[in-house]
């Protein structure tokens, strides 16, 4: 196991590299430019060329690219163009609120997604099956923003339950958290499903019956347990699009996460933000992978990654 | 005693409705003259911003949010009075004299100046913030405001590191003298990239000033979580004694406009600029309708067509595009007659506004004509290059349908802001729909920025009219406002009705849309950093 996590630090090195050159050249490509996005109605040549010196944006791209990638390593994002601040204090402030909404959009989508789903595969082909895979379905096809103005006019607006918008406390959390869980609900719902029906109709589940085990046994300790490889999978994998991708839900709710903060200097220009935001995206990412796959062992006992047999 | 009782309670009946009526006279009269022995001070404002301010170092940026912080942190030397678009001393303790040559003015300081941290304000502070407005090292962009002082282009190209033009005589006075006469110079000392910064403060917090700056305006900052909120509290040693009267302000950041205004109707925030798209709910709904404050800041809003294209080298087709465009029902369908028509570069309240302009009328078959006259009877097609802005789509969609009808098949091309401005700025973009808001209301500010030739490659306009610049090079520098007036007057007849260079479109007004308890709201005649927060209350919290 820990020469496999080796194998896997090691390998995110080159990964993490291209990452940052990709991002590196298409800032560079992409136009618009920094300090004239900066300059706003007025615009004056002599004031831009002082400015892109005074930034380094005038050196040549290989040493501006060498120079953050040194910088990097030692833990040194450089400084937003526009406020100065030290871009990685920046993420650091930034990430815990993103996690929080993460983590407790993802909670309200397990224990949807889950429930649904194992309802679902019981009663398959009967009323509470379509109706939940018809929701399901609808849940996958709203936008988030759309669910979170629904949320918003219904529980902030008219029953004022919650805040409409704001970052203070667990109760300003809790409409960001279902706007942005029911898409990741409805996804696990369906793949639950799915997996669930995959496993009941295995031998070893007829065995279990056959041995006389309650009906709830047989599904929680032998079917879902063994459903929920593929469903881990898939929540591993939203964990770190949930990480990223909560900037429409953070912009309506004006939740100061790394999502907006990413948006802002992608509108921006804001080379230093954008390049620390997608380096530590980057390694959100190639972290929850490893995570995931290290508890696919715990999950399924056959799964061994010292030279066992897989 | 029966009748006894009776008169006497009729009495207290009297007394009582008298001192009704009398305070309901009062609190009516109040309402009319806003400000008044009524005024309380306390309580906190809940307002909001767009998006969290990019620094709020104003030498370095000019983004709204950072304009808007300004007029509440800092202070300049003069500022407009009240509403209107009348100068009056801020820091100063009078207005500045001129010398006849109208190259040197004379400054005095109020006494007893204090920055929010308690440090005295003198003469070398401002010197300091004009010097370091002009150092390349500063990374500052609003240089322009203090470039027509001696020695600034020496400071800027690193030739210099005093500024030769301001000399400082004691705590409280000092000297400017201009490198050549420029009429509108004490206007620019208004805007608030002009604020007078702190030396010992600034140099102390170098990259950091941005994020906490000082300043001597009504408040300073207690808190700033970004993206978030940035909440303020009163400057006790703000120099008008007994202001500002909001103790604290609690600016929130809301990106989103539906949500702000879901949060104003909560009664979450105070005070808020009406989005476009929520307009027809708020003034057609009876409670909302009757908290709608109006505004009519200086702005111009026109079409721009590059004289670098070839279609629109030729004045026929810009004149047939002016024409063929309903300017108004466009104010009438689309800003719901929140403005009116432009008929020229200058709107009502900049001096040198002519209302007898003839504008340009609705006239698609007129429009037909001249296409065909200059060779394009089936019309041609061109690309309307525009940042991505919802208000702006719309408009630009009713345009591109009035235009379909006489030939000229616009294509609209949306770009996410920052590569639309490099775009604009290469001069590279065909056609599009532009907006100025006048930084000060003198004619010089929209004049030279849009229409003289070293400006118009930035806006892709490319139009190059020497008869123009003439004009606008004499005005800006003539100290006689009614020859300037003339000259601009001209400038404008020639590069709008001889040349078509622009299309003037619309001026638009503002609305606002405020809590009861809210009182005395004014704004800025500029329209940047909307409110004046020193002179407002709340009657409530």
């Amino acid at each position: 196991m820990i020469s496999f996590i080796v194998r896997r630090l090691i390998s995110m090195i080159p990964v993490l590299i291209g990452i940052t050159l990709i991002t590196f050249i298409l800032i560079n490509v992409v136009p618009g430019d920094p300090v004239v996005n900066m300059m706003g109605k007025r615009v004056d040549a002599q004031t831009i060329a002082n400015i892109r010196h005074q930034l380094g944006l005038d050196r040549p791209l290989y040493i501006q690219y060498l120079d953050f990638l040194f910088k990097a390593v030692r833990g040194d994002l450089g400084r937003s163009f526009y406020n100065h601040q030290d871009v990685m204090k920046t993420i650091l402030q930034r990430f815990p609120t993103t996690v929080k909404l993460s983590l407790s959009s993802m909670a309200v989508a397990i224990v949807i997604g889950i429930t649904v789903g194992i309802v679902s595969s019981v009663k398959q082909y009967t009323f509470v099956d379509y109706s939940s895979m018809i929701i399901a379905l609808m849940g996958i096809s709203a936008p988030v923003f759309w669910v979170a103005i629904i949320l918003q006019l219904i529980f902030g607006l008219k029953l004022k339950w919650f805040p409409i918008s704001g970052y203070s406390g667990i109760q300003s959390m809790v409409l960001p958290a279902i706007a942005l869980g029911t898409r990741f609900a409805a996804t696990i719902a369906r793949m639950t499903r799915s997996s669930m029906l995959e496993v009941i109709r295995q031998d070893f589940i007829r065995t279990a019956r056959a041995k006389g085990l309650s009906e709830r046994v047989v599904i929680y300790k032998h079917a879902l347990k063994n459903a929920m490889i593929p469903v881990i999978t898939i929540i591993g994998l939203q964990i770190g699009g949930l990480l990223t991708g909560s900037i429409l839900t953070e912009t309506v709710f004006s939740i100061p996460g790394l999502g907006r903060l990413s948006i802002e200097a992608i509108n921006n220009r804001d080379f230093p933000v954008i390049q620390g935001t997608v380096l530590f995206t980057a390694l959100i990412f190639v972290f929850t992978n490893l995570i995931v796959d290290i508890s696919y062992s715990f999950l399924d006992p056959r799964i061994r990654y010292d030279g066992g047999e897989s | 005693m029966r009748f006894k009782k009776l008169l006497s309670v009729l009495m207290i009946m009297l007394v009582i409705i008298s001192l009704a009526g009398c305070g309901g006279q009062k609190s009516s009269q109040n309402q009319e003259q806003g400000q008044s022995s009524d005024t309380k001070h306390g309580g906190t404002l809940q307002d909001a911003l767009g998006s969290d301010p990019p620094g709020l170092d104003v030498q370095q940026n000019s983004m709204l949010e950072t304009y808007y912080m300004a007029r509440l942190l800092f202070s300049t030397l003069v500022r407009y009075k009240g509403s209107t678009t009348e100068l009056e001393p801020e820091l100063l303790a009078e207005m500045p004299t001129v010398s006849s040559d109208g190259l040197t003015y004379h400054f005095k300081l109020k006494p007893d100046l204090k920055f929010s941290d308690g440090t005295p304000l003198t003469s070398k502070d401002v010197k300091f913030t004009f010097e370091r407005m002009l150092k390349p090292e500063t990374k500052a962009i609003n240089q322009w405001v203090f470039e027509p002082i001696k020695g600034a282009k020496a400071m800027e190209d690193g030739k210099a590191t005093e500024l030769a033009g301001f000399k400082v005589i004691n705590d409280r006075e000092f000297e400017i003298t201009l490198e050549s006469p420029y009429a509108p110079f004490i206007q620019n000392l208004a805007v608030p990239c002009a604020s007078i910064y702190p030396a010992e403060a600034t140099q102390k917090a170098g990259e950091e000033w941005t994020l906490n700056p000082i300043g001597s305006g009504p408040y300073k900052i207690a808190e700033w979580v970004h993206d978030d909120h940035i909440t303020l509290e009163r400057n006790p040693y703000y120099f008008e004694k007994g202001l500002p009267y909001i103790d604290k302000i609690n600016m929130r950041i809301i990106e989103d406009e539906a949500t702000m205004t879901m949060e104003f109707e909560n009664g979450n925030i105070d005070i808020l600029a009406i989005p476009d798209s929520e307009y027809p709910r708020l003034s057609s709904d009876p409670n909302f309708k009757k908290m709608i404050v109006e505004n009519t800041p200086l702005n111009t809003y026109f079409y721009v067509m590059n004289e670098n294209v070839k279609y629109f080298q030729d004045i026929r087709v810009r004149k047939a595009t002016a024409l063929a465009i309903d300017k108004n029902k466009i104010l009438k369908e689309l800003l719901n007659n929140r403005g009116i028509v432009a008929k020229g570069l200058l709107g009502p309240g900049i001096p040198g506004y002519n209302e007898n302009n003839p504008g340009f009328p609705y006239d698609p078959e007129q429009a037909k004509k001249l296409l065909a006259e200059a060779g394009y009877p089936n019309g041609f097609e061109v690309e309307n290059w525009q940042a991505k802005n919802e208000t702006f789509y719309k408009r630009n969609v009713a345009i591109q349908a009035m235009l379909k009808q006489v030939g000229i098949d616009m294509k609209i091309v949306q770009m996410d802001s920052a590569s639309w401005r490099q775009s604009r700025n290469n001069g590279k973009v065909p056609i599009y729909l532009a907006n100025w808001w006048a930084d000060i209301p003198d004619p010089d500010n929209y004049m030279y920025n849009i229409l003289h030739s070293s400006q118009t490659p930035l806006w892709s306009l490319n139009y190059k009219n020497p008869k123009v610049d003439e004009l606008i090079e004499k005005a800006r520098v003539s100290t006689d406002m009614n020859e300037r007036i003339k000259m601009y007057q001209e400038a404008e007849k020639i590069a709008i009705y001889d040349d078509v260079s622009i299309i003037p479109l619309f001026h638009i007004k503002e609305y606002y849309i405020v809590q009861p308890y809210v009182k005395n709201v004014q704004f800025h005649p500029t329209g940047i950093g909307s409110y004046n927060y020193r002179t407002m209350w709340l009657e409530k919290k």
